[in-house]
């Protein structure tokens, strides 16, 4: 029994409740879009700013040249020179510097006598991933170099690569696929989860039902307008995104409303759940943090899913944001076709489909 | 010697005026009655003599000392009890005890306080758990704790019931010491009829000081006095009533509560309970706190499932269609319970849409002009006074015509012309055909009851016309009767 | 001091009494240890990648066969390009190899040979393996394989030394890191609420009656959060070093220690919104957006700091998770390095004073201000 002007009423309501307050608005608003810009400048996995301390025993023609290849790319900073061991110790101790760059005196001497030399590379080993990419870019550097001094030629293997959707590997690119999905389930999360709630803790919700509203028309009630805010966030940022900061959208514009509306929907559907099985907003609030905890650790924006033990390879199959980011990327970047689209949508139509009907179930089950 | 003088006091919130240009004095040793309309500046007196809010001119001294500069010397001396009083809900009766007892300073020794108010065999249970008497009960034990010289009650006895109300007024008065003062806010005023001395508050101003016997000598009289005194009440004819639709319908029992039982475990919270209520009936459902009656309130309505048995709304099973059952009712939650960020329009709106109500516009102006909101009618419904919000809860209750009308406690901490016209209101919808069903801790209004069912620990005790319960328990009114009644059942 | 006392004891009792402090304190931690540990790997993850050989001999077979044994490749063999494409845009490889026909040819000849590497370029961290691994397998193959004599003799060697981490392990990063993003869950938003609440309840009404002072109310709510973060911060300490072996070379007083002074100014930040958001909503936002997201982000508990612009590097040095992640992963790696360990101590004990003093400024005895 679903009637029309009921749930019209239901959703103005809702929306009234969010929207009147100036500041909740603002808040609605400015959050997510702070957050976007604050983190597109700022997050990246690539490995710029590169210090480092160089140990030159040579002080050849030679070692200068080759530190001076080292301090003119692009990725690397400050250099430091140092005469003994223990200062560079402590310069890498203490964060000074990533890398350490130590040649010996006989340096030159071996090249010219056509013995092969060694250099030595230290590396900070407490971040490792820059740790290894650093040591990646002073071996590419060194490789060029030892080449270009060679005076033989060989078999070699020349890499040629091609990075499809992204020539240029824009980290950005990733980043901000990926934060137009996560802000938008953080709000969406915080929307819906409180929403019952807090209902709940100020008696709203028994005049709700005592009022004949069936538990279809509390949940549709419950589940358009967050969509509605949600939907337009993430059209706003998707917005901002393409036009201020250059990012390609490859993909069909219905396709991408139809993902985000999907993938919003089964957010909407793990929120309203939170709220149905709490019975405070302290509890949901909580819940929301041990469910995107999880949910976002596991949904390979970190780290790759194929990485991961078989189990957790399944339990991300329960994760929307995992769908959700691999549509946004999918769409953005590479221009997912429409059957792949479904493959991803129909997860999250399935978890849309049981966190819904749960809660519904279950703001019914609550009453005894 | 005074307790407290106030000169020329005044206190605005923004630009309204709370309290008026209000010089008062309160005699030691005495028990100071504080009478007033919703909105009358009761609270807001009590807070501004312990400091707790500042005034905007004027001078107050309370047991010497200003509460604007010398707030942490006087708390020393006081207990107050807020009207929402700050029990920890999640702490047991005795940690929230100790915490008070900490709090003052006093030795952990409950033994007194304990068996005082009954909550002994209690001690353990979480404080949230308790009925509303009790709550009541233990946190005027915790205001009491320390022997305050002076004691500042606000409404200590709102939402409870006739025999914990006396228990109350009997803890104060055997708890302090001749010296102590206290000043007692309340919408009571046959408790107020008891006082030493009385303060009659209207809009900020004191309209009457002095001995409650000076105005009257039985809670009658002293009642249209006060009426009087706050500009009397002429209400005979219920506008809403007037263009409230005849309720036709040929079913003569149109709510019926068959065998309900709802039990925790081993303990019965409702056992049993079966009643028939006959179309254009007030049935008024009595008991103390405790006693099962918003549980079996909750049942009726499907807010709450019923462990066995069931109710039926004009002879709607409320178990199989809910939705269907609820149509015809209007509810009226204990507890304000509508949109508090949302304005009173909006509120209407919302109710009217949800019941599908034809011609929504008209319905709601009209339903603002009766109950007198257009004052309000912009504003969000939680900075609406006290008496208003239960307007506004009625007005939504009665938005879709119902034919059946349940209110729990709708006249709880309202005063005492509110609750005429509220009386007023019902009786002529009653006269309309339209089914009601009330619980109330106000005795006088149980007389307004066409039958009353009198429960007690999960069980009906009595069912009966006030004039049957009145003759059963051999009592001329109706407090005393509920008292005899629970008594007898108790043997 | 009875009075702050018996506060204490009531914050106390009330936490034990709400299973979500206790869940948040040590469930979720002990939830996402575990996946810290076992799902996430920054340094070397296992990939998908295809492998198409356009130049089968029994040589190029080899180096077929070496990306099927390498432990971080799960390879594919192919000979459709489409299928290639396909896979690539349903991310069920990350990449793939082409093996160009002339490949044999020009090695033999002693000559540079091509090798198509094709990534995935929509996840940027996963391509950079792409190319990592291939480039490591072929030239690794080609040291080995029979066109070994035709290399040109490397001149210069390079030799790394990875201090602190040897294995490049990222988990011995990690997993210390994490123990930032609980406390600050701890710090923030189990306190976010609390002031609020109470106003809520009408118990602040009744607590201001009494003789209790701003500072015992304030110190009341510090004291049980921090006492309860700590107890979670020498669980997560056990779960790190005792059940997953992560190597902690520091030393355990400095790490409760400034660990402690971290808290400190958490619970700053988290009381701060409770005092200045009474609605819960707000303060939610406010407290996964101020705390749990910066945390996440910009602490440099995954992503580089040394890599942002330099305004966000200056803008990071006002967010307390970026300095503890910064101590505790030395703390834990390489011990305690002096500087690093003072540097951070005393910024977050400045803060958490600042923090300390404004909390109470706005603890207000009244109803109004």
């Amino acid at each position: 029994m679903i009637n029309i002007n009921r749930i019209i009423a239901m959703i103005k309501k809702e929306l009234i409740t969010i929207w009147k307050d100036p500041k909740s608005r603002g808040f609605i608003i400015a959050f997510p879009l702070v957050q976007l810009l604050m983190f597109a400048f700022a997050v990246t996995m690539e490995v710029k700013n590169i210090d480092v301390t160089i140990i030159d025993r040579d002080n050849t023609q030679l070692s200068r040249e080759l530190i001076s290849r080292v301090t003119n790319s692009p990725q690397f900073r400050y250099v430091f020179y140092v005469d003994n061991e223990k200062d560079l110790k402590n310069n890498i101790d203490v964060q000074k510097s990533l890398l350490g760059l130590y040649i010996d005196n006989d340096f030159s001497q071996n090249i010219k006598r056509g013995k092969p030399t060694s250099v030595q590379v230290i590396v900070d080993g407490r971040q490792t991933n820059s740790a290894s990419i650093a040591n990646g870019y002073i071996t590419q550097i060194i490789n060029d170099f030892s080449n270009e001094i060679s005076p033989q030629k060989g078999a070699k293997i020349n890499p040629i690569v091609r990075n499809w959707y992204n020539p240029n590997l824009e980290y950005r690119w990733y980043v901000l696929s990926i934060l137009v999905a996560m802000l938008s389930v953080v709000v969406t999360l915080i929307l819906t989860a409180l929403s019952i709630a807090r209902e709940r803790e100020l008696g709203n919700f028994d005049q709700l039902i005592v009022s004949s509203l069936s538990s279809m028309e509390i949940l549709i009630g419950k589940t358009i307008p967050p969509m509605m805010i949600s939907m337009t966030l993430t059209i706003i940022m998707t917005i901002i995104v393409t036009t201020c900061f250059g990012m390609p959208f490859v993909g069909s514009v219905l396709l991408f409303l139809v993902a985000i509306f999907i993938s919003l929907l089964s957010i909407v559907g793990v929120g309203l759940f939170i709220s149905a099985i709490c019975n405070t907003q302290q509890q949901a609030i909580l819940s929301v943090m041990t469910f995107m905890m999880p949910a976002m650790l596991l949904s390979g924006f970190i780290s790759p899913i194929d990485n991961m033990p078989k189990v957790l390879q399944y339990i991300t199959y329960l994760d929307p944001i995992r769908f959700f980011m691999v549509l946004t990327r999918g769409i953005f970047l590479k221009g997912m076709g429409i059957v792949d689209v479904l493959l991803n949508v129909i997860p999250l139509i399935i978890i849309a489909i049981i966190t819904l009907t749960i809660a519904a179930r279950t703001f019914k089950r609550k009453l005894g | 010697m005074q307790t407290v003088t106030i000169n020329n006091l005044t206190k605005k919130f923004n630009s309204t005026v709370a309290i008026d240009n209000l010089s008062l004095s309160i005699r030691k040793g005495k028990i100071t009655g504080l009478i007033g309309a919703d909105g009358a500046g009761k609270t807001t007196l009590l807070r501004t003599m312990i400091g707790l809010l500042l005034p905007n001119e004027g001078e107050i001294s309370v047991l010497g000392f200003n509460p604007v500069t010398q707030k942490d010397e006087l708390n020393e001396h006081i207990g107050y009890m807020p009207q929402k009083f700050g029990l920890y809900e999640d702490l047991t009766v005795l940690e929230n005890l100790k915490l008070y007892a900490d709090l003052k300073g006093v030795e952990h020794d409950f033994d007194k306080m304990l068996e005082f108010t009954t909550l002994a065999p209690f001690q353990d249970r979480l404080s949230g758990a308790l009925s509303g008497g009790m709550k009541q009960k233990l946190g005027l034990a915790c205001t009491l704790l320390g022997t305050p010289e002076f004691l500042l009650l606000d409404e200590p006895s709102v939402g409870v019931d006739p025999i914990s109300r006396k228990d109350l007024i009997k803890m104060v008065k055997e708890m302090i010491t001749p010296e102590t003062t206290v000043l007692w806010s309340t919408a009571y005023l046959d408790e107020a009829l008891n006082f030493d001395e009385i303060i009659v508050l209207d809009k900020g101003k004191s309209i009457f000081m002095g001995k409650p016997t000076d105005l009257a000598d039985n809670t009658k009289d002293f009642e249209n006095k006060v009426i009087e005194l706050m500009g009397g009440f002429n209400m005979e004819t219920s506008p809403i009533a007037q263009d409230y639709s005849e309720i036709q319908t040929d079913i003569e029992y149109t709510v019926v509560a068959d065998n309900l039982e709802k039990r925790y475990g081993d303990f019965y919270a409702v056992k049993n309970n079966s009643f028939k209520i006959k179309k254009g009936e007030i049935f008024g459902l009595l008991g103390p706190n405790g006693a099962g009656k918003s549980t079996s309130f909750k049942m009726m309505c499907g807010l709450a499932k019923p462990t066995s048995g069931t109710a039926r709304i004009m002879g709607i099973d409320i178990l199989k269609e809910p939705e269907k059952a609820r149509t015809n009712l209007g509810y009226m939650a204990q507890k304000f319970s509508l949109y508090g960020s949302m304005t009173v329009r909006q509120n209407l709106e919302f109710f009217a849409s949800v019941y599908g109500v034809k011609n929504t516009k008209e319905k709601i102006k009209k339903a603002i002009s009766t109950f007198n909101l257009e004052e309000y009618e912009n504003q969000p419904a939680e900075d609406l006074p006290l008496g208003f919000k239960q307007r506004l809860s009625m007005a939504c209750a009665l938005i879709h015509n119902p034919p059946i009308l349940f209110l729990d406690e709708p006249t709880s901490g309202v005063d005492i012309i509110v609750r005429k016209e509220f009386w007023v209101h019902i009786t002529s919808l009653a006269q309309k055909g339209v089914t009601v069903m009330v619980t109330t801790h106000f005795m006088d209004e149980a007389e307004y009851c066409d039958r009353i069912s009198l429960f007690y620990k999960g069980q009906t005790i009595a069912v009966g016309t006030p004039k049957e319960l009145k003759e059963k328990a051999n009592a001329d009114n109706m407090e005393d009767a509920f008292i005899t009644l629970i008594k007898e059942s108790e043997k | 001091m009875k009075i702050l006392f018996a506060l204490v004891k009531k914050e106390f009792l009330q936490i034990m009494r709400d299973p979500s402090s206790i869940i948040i304190a040590f469930i979720l931690p002990l939830i996402s240890v575990f996946i810290y540990m076992y799902g996430l790997n920054l340094d070397s993850p296992r990939i998908t990648m295809g492998i198409k050989n356009d130049n089968p001999t029994p040589e190029t077979s080899t180096l077929v066969k070496s990306f099927g044994h390498s432990k971080y490749i799960n390879s594919i063999s192919t000979d459709n390009m489409k299928e290639i494409e396909k896979d690539i845009m349903r991310s069920k490889i990350r990449g793939a190899v082409v093996i160009p026909n002339d490949f044999s040819t020009k090695l033999e000849r002693g000559k540079s040979a091509d090798l198509l590497i094709i990534a995935d370029g929509s996840e940027t961290n996963t391509a950079n393996y792409v190319q990592n691994y291939a480039m490591q397998i072929s030239n690794l193959w080609l040291k080995t394989s029979k066109y070994k004599n035709a290399m040109a003799k490397q001149v210069i060697e390079q030799n790394s030394r990875f201090w602190y981490n040897p294995d490049l392990d990222s988990h011995h990063f990690i997993l210390p890191g994490s123990i930032a993003i609980t406390m600050t869950l701890i710090g923030i938003l189990l306190t976010s609420l609390v002031i609020a609440r109470e106003w809520e309840r009408g118990t602040m009404e009744a607590l201001l009656s009494t003789s209790v002072k701003p500072i015992h109310i304030v110190l009341s709510k510090y004291i049980p959060y921090f006492i309860l973060g700590m107890l979670s911060l020498l669980f997560n300490v056990f779960l790190c070093v005792v059940c997953f072996n992560i190597p902690f070379r520091g030393n355990y007083f400095v790490l409760i220690l400034v660990s402690g002074l971290f808290l400190f100014a958490s619970l700053g930040i988290g009381l701060m919104i409770s005092t200045k958001l009474k609605n819960q909503f707000l303060a939610s936002l406010m407290s996964i957006g101020l705390g749990f997201l910066p945390a996440l982000m910009m602490s440099g508990f995954l992503f580089p700091i040394r890599s942002m612009p330099l305004f966000f590097r200056i803008f990071t040095l006002i967010l307390p998770p970026r300095h503890y992640v910064t101590f505790i992963e030395s703390e834990f790696m390489a011990g305690s390095i002096l500087p690093i360990v003072y540097v951070n101590a005393i910024y977050l004990s400045v803060l958490g004073f600042i923090l300390f003093m404004a909390v109470l400024k706005n603890t207000s005895l009244r109803l109004e201000k």
